[in-house]
């Protein structure tokens, strides 16, 4: 798979790893600092279980709401988070999905946070069930073969 | 309507066989034959993800000539690339405010 189109992030903060994963799965601190620089918080809601959905509305600087959601597919504190993220398109509607994957690793009183963010591949064909296609070439060559 | 467009193209990059094939493209244009040779396909199943990258803007295909030729639209990469370089701003950014946050909430005993 070819990862030029994955976004990595990696960032140290001078603070304990539970307290920086608890800024990602607590609704009323993430409130807080979610959110580009000169954005306001509309809302913030967080069910920080497997399968839990959550959802960040923004005001940008222009007044423009941005709205962005997902679910959580992996919760293991205070160690890795993984959500799927997509921006609204309408209240009703979200956009292309991606998935992004957070490791904490606890470098003796701070911490390192690695944000990896897969855009190009959806999480439809990272791991669907449903379509066996679009995952390899591989997996396609057979699909062609046999499902067809 | 952009946002629309983004998945369209996304949706279209999604898949490994139409990822070689605009990589084969940005080499030059090609027939759907001279395109289907690498691939363990026939071609009605190259010319199915040729459609779909033609709907996505990714590539373009000759009107004139009986063959079609194929070639990269780059004009729809390039906004997918800004999309990525967009989440990259949105989450540099929004560290930055974790990294005050955390500071914050570290100086004061009780975290409001």
């Amino acid at each position: 798979m070819s990862d030029e189109r994955v976004l990595v992030i990696t960032r140290v903060f001078d603070a304990p790893r539970d307290l920086v994963f608890a800024a990602w799965t607590d609704e009323r601190s993430a409130a807080q600092w979610w959110g580009p620089k000169g954005f306001t918080s509309v809302s913030c809601t967080i069910d920080a279980r497997v399968g839990g959905a959550w959802r960040r509305v923004m005001r940008a600087p222009d007044g423009a709401m941005l709205g962005a959601r997902g679910l959580y597919r992996e919760i293991i504190p205070p160690e890795r988070l993984v959500f799927t993220y997509a921006w609204e398109k309408n209240p009703r509607h979200a956009g292309h999905e991606t998935l992004v994957t957070l490791t904490f690793a606890d470098l003796g009183g701070k911490t390192e946070l690695t944000l990896r963010q897969e855009v190009f591949e959806t999480v439809a064909a990272r791991d669907d069930h449903r379509n066996g296609w679009s995952g390899s070439l591989e997996r396609f060559a057979e699909y062609l073969t046999h499902g067809t | 309507m952009l946002a629309d467009s983004l998945s369209a193209t996304f949706s279209a990059l999604a898949d490994p066989t139409r990822r070689a094939i605009l990589a084969r493209l940005s080499v030059g244009e090609a027939s759907v034959t001279e395109l289907a040779g690498p691939f363990p396909m026939s071609l009605p199943a190259v010319s199915k993800h040729l459609k779909v990258l033609e709907r996505a803007g990714l590539i373009a295909r000759g009107r004139s000539a009986q063959w079609r030729p194929c070639r990269l639209a780059p004009e729809a990469l390039k906004e997918a690339t800004e999309w990525l370089d967009a989440y990259r701003r949105f989450w540099d950014e929004s560290l930055d405010n974790l990294a005050d946050y955390l500071k914050r909430l570290q100086s004061q005993d009780k975290p409001r």
